[in-house]
């Protein structure tokens, strides 16, 4: 048996629109739609406001102060929004009324995958023609390389509620390998804006955290802390500057509290690898844990604290080295039917 | 929902760090195309914590770390280490020995930096082709292999360590027992560099079964 750990809230979407036949009729959402405006407009009388410039976040506001609800779920509370966030994107149906279906692929079975596969290979055809009429006239122009890293391609969830059906993984490794090799190409303007479409943004991973600007002592010495964690260890540092590279832990000079060079080495390393090692002064505080993780606490302390003192592209640097991320490792737990966490019981013939 | 049997507590997207602090002092123009796009790349992907034995100081070193490692018995890496330590102190108060010993022409030959002698030593333990015992119709070959780096350099270490633990006086300390193999494998001697040699003729032995091999 197989269970998995780590998933992420996307795959946890049911793709609603991809099940089946649809289940509500066009006339039935446009008469929804119909009762939601009109709604709007009597709650905006009811509220006072102006029925024209009523906004969702009114909608919001004054549900909430009419059905004032104590329920924890969030998702059990009374909602009142746009019928096409409600209902989710169906498939309309497919044929007409003498049951000829509309679309030329329909009897494939996937006629949407389908017809996109036709439309991206066409595209395809077409740059590798104008490559050849280039190729005829002068030298082909250079292409200016899109930067590859900004972006990612859709997943195979995404690219299933763009098409509304069900796809295999095979399916889409195709689809994917067939974009991918439109891009190799020097393609024209007209590919990219439909390659755009199947691309998404993917932010750097330094603008998720804001650093924090330097706070200023009664002395006039720049300091700023920061809070790091490990396994069952918290700690807090507090870094000075200009000062003599000096470190006390919970009131202890570091020699006397970490005797094993490992962890002296560890709370040195972000200042070693910036290279300001006898530059500042540390005060930190740390509980809970053992001798190794409060090192890696204060190690993940420190290096927060030096975030406000260096440039950008320093963060970054450490950042790569591995000095700003939390680490999530923890002792697994015991499981029952087993001695230890992975360790089995003596196996005994008999 | 499935679960692998090697599993981690980090999502599959996670790296390795990286801790180079020469990549850091490069100008930007100077870097090439290639690691350009590496740096980019890297810009958006999440990066996994760096663990306690890795440090950028000038004194930490994969291999050794590696090593001390393996010695570790029990999760005793306070005495690993120390162990380690001894070791590189008795190789250099030997090899400062003979170097005051000798006479002027040998003094530039004699290597007295521990660490350049633990590389070496181990670099010469490595064994180059191994045995892999495949069946084929009910009988077991022992089918000669190429090994790839990691396995020749744990080959390496794990019988430098069993030699060390089994083959020596009760009385004698592991610090000076490694130093002396590990001076004996700098020199291309001693019994890890036979044991090398004996698997080499092994595997030419079963060079017939070569062919035996698919991948």
């Amino acid at each position: 048996t197989l269970r998995l750990i780590y998933t992420t809230t996307a795959v946890q979407r049911k793709n609603v629109g991809a099940s089946g036949p649809e289940k509500y009729t066009e006339e039935f959402i446009k008469k929804q739609i119909e009762e939601f405006n009109l709604g709007k407009r009597h709650l905006a009388n009811m509220m006072g406001e102006d029925p024209e410039t009523f906004t969702q976040e009114g909608i919001d506001r004054a549900i909430a102060y009419l059905f004032p609800s104590g329920l924890f779920d969030k998702r059990a509370r009374p909602i009142m929004k746009h019928p096409s966030e409600i209902f989710p994107e169906q498939r309309k149906i497919q044929w007409g009324e003498d049951g000829r279906p509309f679309h030329f692929l329909f009897y494939t079975g996937k006629q949407s995958y389908y017809s996109l596969m036709h439309e991206t290979y066409e595209k395809f055809l077409n740059v590798q023609r104008y490559q050849d009429q280039l190729a005829a006239q002068d030298l082909p122009p250079q292409k200016e390389k899109k930067n590859l890293a900004g972006s990612r391609w859709l997943t195979k969830i995404e690219l299933e509620e763009m098409l509304l059906e069900k796809l295999s993984d095979d399916d889409y490794s195709r689809f994917i390998q067939l974009l991918q090799k439109l891009m190799t190409l020097p393609c024209g303007d007209t590919e990219e804006k439909y390659i755009e479409k199947f691309l998404r943004e993917v932010p750097a991973q330094l603008k998720k955290v804001a650093i924090e600007p330097l706070k200023y002592d009664e002395r006039g010495v720049a300091f700023s802390t920061g809070e790091g964690a490990r396994k069952t260890a918290r700690a807090t540092a507090v870094v000075y500057d200009n000062g003599s590279g000096k470190m006390t832990v919970n009131g202890i000079d570091i020699l006397h509290y970490f005797p094993v060079l490992q962890d002296r080495e560890q709370l040195l390393f972000p200042f070693q690898f910036l290279g300001r090692v006898g530059k500042h002064d540390t005060v930190c505080t740390v509980s809970g844990g053992g001798r190794s993780s409060q090192a890696g606490a204060i190690r993940l302390a420190s290096a927060k604290a030096l975030r406000s003192f260096v440039t950008e592209k320093e963060v970054e640097f450490m950042r790569q080295a591995g000095l700003l991320t939390y680490d999530p490792r923890v002792k697994e737990r015991k499981k029952p039917g087993q001695e230890g966490a992975r360790r089995k019981f003596t196996w005994k013939k008999r | 929902r499935l679960t692998q049997v090697r599993w981690s507590r980090y999502n599959p997207s996670f790296i390795e760090p990286e801790v180079n602090k020469e990549l850091q002092q490069k100008p930007w123009e100077e870097l090439s195309e290639e690691e350009k796009q590496k740096m980019e790349l890297k810009a958006v992907q999440p990066i996994k914590a760096a663990p306690p034995s890795l440090s950028s100081s000038v004194f930490s070193d994969p291999m050794i770390s590696k090593f001390t490692n393996m010695m570790m018995k029990d999760g005793n890496k306070v005495l690993a280490r120390s162990l380690m330590a001894q070791t590189l102190e008795t190789i250099k108060r030997k090899q400062l020995e003979k170097y005051h010993k000798a006479p002027e022409e040998e003094k530039e030959k004699i290597e007295c930096n521990p660490y350049v002698i633990f590389h070496q030593a181990l670099k010469n333990c490595q064994p180059v082709i191994g045995l892999s015992s495949i069946t084929r119709g009910g009988k077991t070959y022992q089918v000669p292999v190429p090994l790839k780096d990691n396995r020749k350099r744990f080959l390496a270490m794990k019988w430098l360590i069993t030699e060390c633990r089994e083959n020596k006086h009760r009385r004698t300390m592991m610090p000076e027992k490694l130093s002396q193999e590990l001076l004996q494998a700098f020199n291309n001697e001693g019994p890890i560099i036979k044991k090398k040699h004996v698997l080499h003729k092994m595997a030419e032995a079963n060079r017939a079964y070569a062919h035996y091999r698919w991948w």
